[in-house]
């Protein structure tokens, strides 16, 4: 069975939109968490957001943004773009770069694309108000194409010209994830030779507020310290958008093109809590399994992992169900974790690929970031290893939990290199 | 329909079409609000070309500059079919009309969406709809085959007749033309045009066509005023088009033009064929020789 080998990155992310700025900012646990415009009318209580620097695209018209010079999009590839369209045009370039490919390594029947996204709720809303005002005929012709979910994969697959297999999945804050999972399975089965993993999200005004009406988002108007997994008065995610992209690869593809390889991805679990719609388990029973077959999946004992970073959205009941699960799968031992969501902020559909990359990052280079903004631990989370500073000992073995609504739970495993 | 569109604009409604406008070149802006504000139509390609422009991207806009009218759409412009709609849907919002989809499928030049939409505006007639010919029925409508054909495809209307060939490089005459340096021959050339004008004979029915043409029935007579100005070369695909002169049975003549791309080939004043209508006596043969198209 072929190994899969992580071989680029690329970040547009509350923390940094490219490599080096992330590795220092995950590394020292500087956050990327600020007032963000879109929230400062009086009817949100919520004011904090992990903003996404340097990208201007808060019009509903593609050709208003701005961006890094470092990229160039076409009009043809932007109006077909949601916000999180060009985080994840501009995330996938710097991946490829990252990864060395060539467009023939891009663009070929063995590389394929899955993505993640959620959509883009914003444009959507635009268009149908455009259509309602003006007439179903005055509806934008890339309205379809810029806001649905799939819009990454459209987008990506058709600009980046990919020949392989493409798809998106869509399981909320586990989407990625899943992602990631089926990626692996496509090389490990044979039938994709490279795949490219793309999360993202808009990270704005209505992706985000929303979800103040179930009360999931911290109401803090401090930004040092609103989004605190694992802290006993941590009241809601604070949201973010961006995009991040990974290269998984056949490792011996990857050797022979003399590919740097950041970490090994040796398995993954799922599993759902058949429980509630929107509440998780409050044993965690559903992450739990996805961990054992992660672990199973990898042919690897649960005691040789060595770091875990948390789903852990700093929300009073998501932390808690994770607490449970962790305790009642690492029964007695004692793997370091930590949440970065206290960095970056809980990127929903982004979530799971943007820490499985910071927790690539870590076995790269041999640390294991802190869970940051903890003043007071959880009593219930006594007794797990909860990192609250950066440790510089790399990791042989970590993994990355994910779970979205319906109680769908992802595990993630890599490996050191 | 000019007459509707007249008005004194709100300045809500300048406001709008400004914004709508925003990123099309000041005199177009300026010309839409002059036609909405007076109904004068002369203004109207201005705003055309104006939309046109800002959907291209930077690299392609100088094309519009000189000869815009013959260039097409899809290849020239690198337009695609939603671009298109973009550009349609921009116009109906400023000029105050509206378009129906199926009215744009025959749309393929610049020319083509200047001349509907001024059709539209004043409530004329639109133009005839161009008839597409493909290469199988170019085949069967003329006398001409392989290695000898210089069409593969062609599009016909009253008013002018156009037509692609892409130079291949394994025709038999660039072996010897020249030796090592394959350059596609003038003479050549003259006849892909002449083809073309036999192709409009035989497929065109008219006032001057009141019968079906003949096709065994047309040959070349004489040419005149031919300037070459470019060579072509293998992989270079020719856009060529013919426009009738003068068609009085049994003489029609043409002027022709040879576009590679968006630079000009070859130029003739006059093309000069002989025809016969199907089912006349064998008048031409003796009148005009010389060899078939």
């Amino acid at each position: 069975m072929p190994q899969v080998a992580i071989t680029g990155l690329g970040f547009v992310t509350s923390i940094g939109n490219e490599q080096v700025t992330v590795l220092d900012n995950l590394r020292e646990l500087r956050h990327g968490i600020d007032y963000f415009p879109d929230f400062a009318g009086a009817d949100s209580p919520v004011k904090l957001a992990g903003t996404v620097k340097d990208f201007s695209v808060n019009s509903c018209d593609p050709e208003d943004w701005t961006y890094p010079d470092a990229y160039r999009v076409r009009r043809e590839v932007l109006r077909g773009l949601a916000p999180h369209g060009l985080f994840a045009y501009c995330a996938m370039q710097q991946a490829i770069e990252d990864a060395g490919l060539s467009e023939e390594e891009v663009s070929n029947l063995d590389t394929g694309i899955f993505t993640a996204s959620a959509g883009s709720a914003k444009m959507l809303h635009s268009h149908l108000e455009r259509m309602n005002r003006h007439g179903v005929n005055r509806c934008s012709p890339l309205g379809i194409v810029n806001s649905i979910v799939g819009t990454l994969t459209f987008n990506l697959a058709s600009a980046y010209h990919i020949k392989g297999a493409s798809a998106g999945f869509v399981s909320a804050c586990a989407s990625s994830g899943h992602a990631l999972g089926y990626a692996w399975d496509e090389i490990t089965l044979g039938r994709q030779k490279r795949m490219f993993v793309v999360g993202g999200e808009d990270g704005n005004r209505e992706s985000i507020l929303p979800f103040a009406g179930m009360r999931a988002l911290s109401q803090c108007k401090d930004p040092e310290i609103a989004s605190r997994p694992f802290d006993k008065d941590r009241d809601g995610f604070v949201g973010t958008g961006g995009s991040v992209v990974m290269v998984l690869e056949d490792e011996e593809l990857a050797r022979k093109r003399g590919a740097t390889i950041y970490a090994r991805m040796v398995g993954w679990g799922q599993a759902s809590d058949g429980y509630n719609v929107a509440i998780s388990h409050p044993d965690g029973d559903g992450l739990a399994n996805a961990m054992r077959r992660a672990a199973a999946c990898a042919k690897v004992s649960l005691k040789d992992i060595n770091y875990i970073n948390a789903h852990a959205p700093s929300t009073p009941i998501g932390d808690l169900s994770e607490i449970r699960a962790l305790k009642q799968t690492f029964n007695g031992d004692r793997p370091a974790i930590s949440s970065t969501k206290a960095l970056t902020g809980h990127g929903l559909s982004l979530a799971s690929i943007m820490e499985a990359a910071f927790t690539v990052l870590g076995l790269r280079h041999n640390f294991m970031p802190g869970s940051a903004h903890i003043m007071s631990l959880d009593p219930e989370a006594t007794g797990l290893r909860i990192i609250k500073e950066t440790e510089d000992k790399g990791p042989a073995l970590a993994m990355s939990n994910s779970s979205g609504f319906g109680g769908a739970n992802v595990s993630l495993i890599f490996q050191h290199i | 329909m000019a007459d509707s569109t007249v008005k004194n604009l709100t300045p809500e409604e300048e406001e709008l079409i400004k914004d709508s406008l925003k990123r099309c070149s000041p005199e177009s802006i300026e010309a839409a609000l002059s036609y909405r504000r007076t109904g004068n139509t002369d203004l109207i390609p201005v705003v055309i070309l104006g939309i046109i422009e800002r959907f291209l991207e930077p690299d392609i806009r100088p094309r519009l500059k000189n000869g815009a009218d013959e260039l097409r759409i899809f290849e020239d412009l690198g337009v695609d079919s939603l671009t298109l709609v973009e550009v349609i849907m921009l116009v109906e919002e400023t000029l105050d009309i509206s378009i129906d989809n199926n009215e744009l499928r025959d749309l393929r030049t610049v020319g083509d969406v200047k001349i509907f939409i001024d059709c539209k505006l004043k409530g004329l007639p639109l133009p005839e709809k161009a008839l597409h010919i493909p290469i199988e029925e170019i085949y069967q409508d003329l006398p001409h085959g392989p290695p000898f054909l210089f069409l593969q495809d062609a599009t016909l209307r009253q008013s002018e007749a156009r037509g692609t060939y892409r130079i291949a490089g394994d025709e038999f005459f660039l072996e010897g033309h020249f030796k090592g340096n394959p350059v596609f021959p003038a003479s050549i050339m003259l006849e892909a045009l002449g083809q073309l004008a036999v192709l409009y004979l035989v497929k065109t029915k008219s006032e001057s066509l009141p019968k079906q043409v003949d096709k065994d029935k047309v040959f070349f007579s004489s040419c005149d005023g031919i300037r070459c100005t470019r060579f072509c070369k293998p992989g270079d695909k020719l856009t060529l088009s013919i426009k009738p002169k003068r068609i009085r049975h049994p003489l029609a003549s043409f002027e022709g033009h040879i576009m590679a791309g968006t630079e000009k080939v070859a130029f003739a004043e006059e093309i000069s064929l002989i025809f016969d209508f199907c089912g006349e006596a064998e008048s031409v043969a003796q009148e005009g020789p010389g060899s078939a198209g």
